[in-house]
């Protein structure tokens, strides 16, 4: 049974203390957060030594594992179907890298955010029943991370798919003849260039916000007699009839830190070595955020999907590709340089 | 003895006749063998210059070519990933390859010759002193400024923009700031470069001349404060415009612990040799 337990801050004039050596003065008692589930962590009744040797072991375990499932198709794979033109296939976990610019070869310049697609694996399948009633779904996890802070609920998952234990799992739907085997990695290149698709992260958090910056309210004028109002809200609706403040009124509160969906974002370049993905425009997401990336939903762009890599892409199977893949009309780099007719 | 003579002469004479034969007989035949030679062509062969001689130039070592490392390789102290200025540099590098873009500092002037869809020969040129660098990585970009038909001309270009065709360095030299700006505000002789100026040569070994002129400056007001410590301008002379009260009540901004305030070193050395040889290892492949 976890325990939990409390740190109580103590506020002494202005510095705030951690309370690990007890109070010598009596002091006001700020408040008390909840941080630690469990009594212990796994660092604290073990020697250094030990400590080492567990991070070492831990290291060889997932270099051991992510080699044993370099080649799913040996390895009993599921039944393999075509494309057709409504299946839906899985997506990956990527990490968001950063902004470059990018030129096509009439000489427009667009950015692109760079997307690397980090230790990508499926944890487990879910099937109609299981799931929603609906559709299928296939949880993929993303980037690798220490399995000493995972409760032991999370670990039988990654375990039973003999995958190291991952930052982000997600769910992806998808249709019954796209379903892969758990343990199955998944590359940059199960997507290709010219098509389109769907990335969802965590927006940046900004906390609470007012009503201009969260909505855009234009707030008041900063002079002219305006007695303590400039950024405020102003009036929340129609009068007497209604007699009452919509459900949604747009008020100040939480920003940020919500899942947001950019749709419709072209691929421009994806790079098979490092496993980059060059995605046009803006993403949600700080710098090295996770998100999740799967084909559009959008009808009009489906149409530049023809014949993908499905249900994915296989290193055993079509592994010839070159380092970089290019959208047509993207400018390379080495090429000489555009002289415009 | 006269018919000694006579033969004697008639004897020269057609040895004569018989060496012009011979010399006519053998350029007849030196020519028609090249003819033969050159394929049964019709037409006299083609003029082949000879090789242009290789100039290798013994006296400059490999040690003393000065050593410049483009400031937009260097990147900003960021949390992000190094491999994504890794993978980015490989880009530069490619584009490096094919644009040779050459060493210059702000205060240099140069020559840029564009692709421009609306211009007659579909390239447009330009000449200008470079007041700016700035931007990191693909983006980097350089401003050039110049004065043509008392219109001051301010043009923002794009170092890896595949737009480019040239990149042409005039005149390499340095300036005591690193930010020109204050020329917009200078006197107009300040910033006006000979479109057809012809390229001053420059060594590619010892050091970067520097041009230690102190621009004079129109009467105030000006587009910014320069007098004030955040600009750090060394460049003007204010000895002409500003009183040294007014001076004296600029230093009032100055922010004299910003020298001691170690958040903010960020020291380039080591990351700039590791760059500087990654990058002559590329480009000499």
């Amino acid at each position: 049974m976890a325990a939990w337990s409390c740190r109580f801050l103590l506020l002494r004039g202005t510095r705030v203390i951690p309370p690990r050596a007890p109070a010598e003065r009596p002091a006001l008692l700020v408040g008390c957060i909840r941080t630690v589930k469990t009594t212990t962590w796994f660092e604290e009744n073990v020697t250094e030594d030990n400590q080492e040797y567990m991070r070492k072991s831990m290291a060889e375990e997932y270099r051991r594992q992510t080699a044993e499932k370099l080649n799913p198709l040996k390895d009993e794979p599921w039944p393999r179907h075509e494309w057709t033109e409504g299946s839906r296939r899985v997506g990956l976990v990527a990490m968001k890298l950063g902004m470059v610019p990018v030129w096509t070869k009439t000489g427009e310049r667009h950015v692109v955010t760079m997307l690397q697609v980090q230790d990508c694996h499926v944890i487990k399948y879910l099937s109609k029943e299981e799931y929603d009633g609906h559709s299928a779904a296939l949880l993929v996890g993303g980037k690798n991370v220490s399995p000493f802070h995972r409760s032991e609920k999370q670990m039988e998952i990654f375990r039973n798919a003999g995958v190291p234990p991952k930052q982000k799992v997600t769910a992806f739907k998808v249709s019954d003849s796209a379903i892969i085997k758990p343990g199955t990695p998944l590359y940059a290149a199960h997507f290709r260039p010219g098509q389109y698709v769907d990335v969802t992260g965590k927006s940046i958090g900004k906390g609470f916000q007012g009503v201009m910056k969260r909505w855009g309210f234009k707030g008041q004028p900063a002079t002219h007699g305006q007695t303590k109002t400039h950024r405020r809200p102003g009036a929340s609706g129609p009068g007497g009839d209604p007699a009452k403040v919509f459900k949604g009124k747009k008020m100040p509160g939480q920003m940020g830190n919500t899942y947001i969906t950019a749709y419709g974002l072209k691929i421009w370049r994806v790079n098979t070595k490092y496993n980059v993905l060059y995605v046009n425009g803006s993403v949600p997401g700080h710098k090295n955020c996770l998100l999740k990336v799967r084909d559009t939903v959008l009808p009009n762009r489906r149409s530049t999907l023809l014949n993908p890599p499905f249900p994915t892409y296989f290193t055993e199977e079509d592994g010839d590709l070159d380092e970089d893949l290019y959208d047509d009309d993207l400018f390379v780099h080495t090429e000489p340089s555009l002289t415009l007719t | 003895m006269a018919a000694c003579t006579k033969r004697l002469d008639r004897f020269i004479i057609s040895l004569r006749l018989l060496r012009n034969l011979q010399l006519q007989n053998e350029r007849f035949l030196s020519t028609s063998q090249c003819l033969r030679a050159a394929g049964n062509d019709s037409e006299s062969p083609k003029f082949v210059p000879p090789s242009k001689p290789v100039i290798v130039d013994k006296t400059q070592t490999v040690a003393s070519l000065r050593k410049f490392l483009s400031p937009e390789f260097i990147p900003p102290r960021q949390r992000t990933d190094p491999l994504k200025f890794s993978i980015e540099r490989k880009d530069m590098i490619r584009r490096r390859k094919v644009l040779n873009i050459p060493e210059f500092y702000v205060g240099s002037i140069l020559a840029v010759t564009m692709a421009d869809p609306n211009a007659s020969g579909k390239t447009n040129s330009f000449v200008g002193i470079c007041i700016q660098r700035g931007g990191k990585g693909l983006g980097a970009t350089f401003v050039l400024r110049n004065i043509i038909n008392n219109q001051g001309v301010e043009i923002c270009y794009e170092l890896y923009s595949p737009r480019i065709q040239k990149i042409e360095v005039l005149k390499l030299e340095k300036r005591l700031d690193d930010n020109l700006m204050y020329l917009r505000d200078a006197l107009p002789e300040y910033s006006t470069v000979d479109p057809e100026m012809k390229p001053v040569p420059f060594s590619p070994t010892g050091e970067v001349p520097v041009n230690k002129i102190k621009v004079r400056m129109r009467p105030k007001p000006w587009s910014k404060r320069w007098e004030r410590p955040k600009f750090n301008i060394q460049g003007i002379r204010f000895d002409l415009s500003l009183t040294p009260e007014q001076m004296e009540h600029a230093q009032k901004w100055a922010q004299p612990w910003l020298e001691y305030d170690m958040l903010k070193e960020y020291d380039t050395s080591k990351l700039e040799e590791q760059i500087i040889k990654e990058v002559q290892q590329e480009m000499s492949k």
